[in-house]
């Protein structure tokens, strides 16, 4: 029972040239029911747009106009990875590491896999639908059965691609844990990055996120993560936008005891945007989440924060939830957009959450300046040292190097 | 006596336009090289303008006379100009800097101070052994020095921390302004240490403060009684027992 282009193009509302487009590709690709499942979530929607409530300050739709390669190349470095296991995706190619830390193994499935939430996240469906095909292989499944030090790291960049998508499913079994660094330097006019993260009894996930688009890309990394008992996820990304650019987090605790971080920090330079969305649900008593964004925007970047906890009425009894998300508007013309949401049926919780923006303190400018630091370089320092808190939880393995990217940005741009 | 600090019949306002007020009124002052000077004078007499003004903070306008620093016209430089040149404010309130600790602060600000005037920058080993010495000087454990700029510190440990970035700058003139305030007696005695080790033929310092009680540890060469805006007694430092014993009302009253 697939779906003909006939039928599809009466499923999209409207589609455009990009959807017509990715419509055709999906036409190419072997039929299944999974997959079938999650490109028929994607054309509920079609591409997020400003009139969907989530999408309501990134439009994905109005950003990508055509599926088409962007002007330059992308040079920014990935995180350091000498050491590393890399499994990279470029455009149509995927490269796998030749050794395997201990404890960790590859698996490689070539029909698509279901996607749960698919329904929830446009994006996360469109990328389970046309994933794959790279490689021959369409979702790349990371087994963790050991606990494990040496960090896995994965590259999403494309040499001047149309699009790069790519999936990758993680099992981290019970009492192991992995180091996940994570580089998503675009490259590609279009590209979207979709992780599953699924963690059983008293498993550690530590998820290290670099984003650094062009201005002429759109950018999506979508993550959807299930914590098991005891469980304990922290993230930490770094996000320097693109033309339109959004990490989507979405966190289930589902057995009691588990605890989530999910610390961010966007720096936007003119033409740039970067959102950072979660959504938490407290689907079990006793779990904890810490969020900590920070974002700091130029004239004619726009940042975005979105971020959601959701606790039901018995099952989310004791949670422990805390957002904070604090944003320097560097100039005038800078943009932010915040949304902090606390839905909360349960009686028992505690929760709480923080919202600010402003410019930075003229105090603290002048004292530096007395000191003989001139202006630019003390409003880079401030700034630096604003943001550094959401970066602290970084694998140690690049904590230095996502510093050194931030500083690098503001001492040039600042 | 070599002149350091100069202010001819200077002039500030704060505030927008139309409704800027007049702080400074005509003020005119000294303070030649190897000298301290202390200002007194009650509250809202232009004290802290005096020294925001001098060290370029915004929001102050000079409308008439002129302020120089070893002969330099410091009034059209940025405060970071002044600094390198030499100018140092000990702040009355110092402003916390979370996330930038003590020693990263005074390493930028000294390399910052260095690279402006043309001097190569000191290296980390010097550097963290010069520190090291002053800490000591002042009760400044090395933990503290670790520790964001000013973040936690009480109100006496951010007075010393201030004579820290003094004694680790090595100013040509010092202002200390209400570097008392806050201060119990031993910590007064520590500060005062730090500040007459400090005390040299190049260099000049100008103490504002309220009370005689600091002048007690830091002799000044001349007290200067500062009101409405300029200065109105000049005297040595029994001036300054003197405003003590009579108030500011009876000294003023009788110069009025």
């Amino acid at each position: 029972m697939t779906l003909s282009i006939d039928a599809l193009k009466t499923k999209f509302r409207n589609p455009g040239p990009v959807e017509l487009e990715l419509m055709a590709r999906y036409a190419m690709l072997p039929e299944s029911g999974q997959r079938e499942r999650a490109f028929s979530a994607f054309a509920e929607t079609g591409l997020p747009h400003r009139r969907m409530e989530a999408w309501k300050w990134t439009d994905f739709k109005a950003a990508i106009s055509a599926v088409e390669a962007p002007a330059s190349a992308n040079h920014a470095p990935t995180l350091p990875s000498e050491q590393d296991a890399v499994i990279e995706f470029a455009g149509t190619q995927v490269s796998l590491p030749d050794a395997l830390p201990k404890g960790i193994k590859l698996h490689s499935r070539e029909d698509a896999q279901a996607f749960g939430n698919a329904e929830e996240v446009p994006l996360g469906a469109m990328t389970a639908a046309l994933a794959g095909r790279v490689g021959g292989l369409d979702t790349l499944i990371i087994e963790v059965t050991e606990p494990t030090d040496a960090p896995v790291h994965i590259v999403t960049r494309s040499d001047r691609d149309e699009t790069n998508f790519a999936r990758v499913a993680v099992i981290v079994r019970p009492g192991a844990s992995l180091d996940l660094i994570e580089s998503h330097l675009g490259g590609a006019g279009f590209s979207s990055f979709l992780i599953e993260i699924g963690m059983q009894d008293a498993g550690h996930v530590r998820r290290t996120v670099l984003q650094r688009g062009n201005a002429d890309e759109a950018q999506a990394v979508t993550a959807i993560v299930n914590l098991g008992d005891k469980s304990d996820y922290t993230q930490t990304a770094l996000a320097f936008g693109a033309q339109v650019a959004r990490l989507e987090t979405r966190v289930k605790h589902q057995e009691s005891g588990s605890h989530a971080t999910l610390n961010g920090a966007y720096l936007c330079a003119d033409g740039y945007h970067a959102d950072f969305t979660s959504h938490v649900r407290h689907g079990a008593p006793s779990s904890g989440t810490r969020q900590i964004t920070k974002g700091a925007v130029l004239d004619g970047g726009t940042g975005v924060f979105q971020g959601k906890f959701h606790v039901p009425r018995t099952v989310g009894q004791y949670t422990d939830a805390d957002m904070q998300h604090q944003a320097l508007l560097l100039e005038d013309g800078a943009v932010v957009f915040a949304k902090p949401e606390l839905e909360i049926y349960a009686d028992d919780v505690e929760c709480a959450h923080g919202n600010t923006s402003g410019a930075l303190d003229p105090n603290q400018l002048f004292y530096m300046r007395q000191r003989g630091i001139p202006e630019q370089q003390a409003r880079a320092l401030l700034t630096e040292a604003f943001v550094a808190e959401a970066l602290e939880e970084a694998s140690e393995s690049v904590r230095e190097a996502l510093l050194e990217a931030a500083r690098g940005f503001l001492v040039e741009r600042v | 006596m070599r002149p350091m600090l100069k202010l001819d019949d200077l002039s500030a306002t704060v505030g927008e336009e139309e409704e800027a007020k007049t702080i400074l009124n005509g003020l005119s002052l000294d303070v030649p090289a190897g000298e301290v000077h202390a200002i007194m004078g009650p509250n809202g007499a232009g004290k802290s303008t005096l020294s925001y003004v001098l060290t370029g903070r915004d929001g102050y306008d000079v409308t008439d006379g002129t302020a120089t620093l070893e002969g330099a016209d410091i009034l059209d430089m940025d405060p970071e100009e002044r600094a390198a040149k030499g100018l140092f404010l000990s702040f009355q309130y110092p402003v916390e800097i979370p996330g930038v600790p003590v020693m990263t602060f005074v390493r930028t600000a000294m390399n910052a101070q260095r690279k402006l005037r043309g001097e190569e920058e000191i290296s980390a080993p010097d550097f963290i052994k010069n520190s090291r010495e002053v800490g000591k000087q002042l009760n400044l454990s090395t933990e503290m020095l670790k520790r964001p700029v000013n973040v936690g510190f009480s109100g006496g440990e951010k007075k010393r921390l201030e004579i820290f970035q003094m004694m680790m700058l090595e100013p040509r003139f010092a202002i200390l302004d209400e570097t008392d305030s806050g201060l119990d007696i031993d910590a007064l005695r520590t500060v005062a240490d730090g500040v007459n080790a400090l005390r040299s033929p190049d260099r000049g310092m100008l103490v504002i403060t309220h009370y005689q009680r600091l002048l007690d540890h830091i002799k000044p060469d001349k007290v200067h009684v500062l009101a409405k805006g300029k200065i109105i007694k000049t005297g040595g430092p029994e001036l300054a027992h003197r405003l003590e014993a009579e108030g500011y009302d009876g000294v003023l009253g009788e110069a009025a």
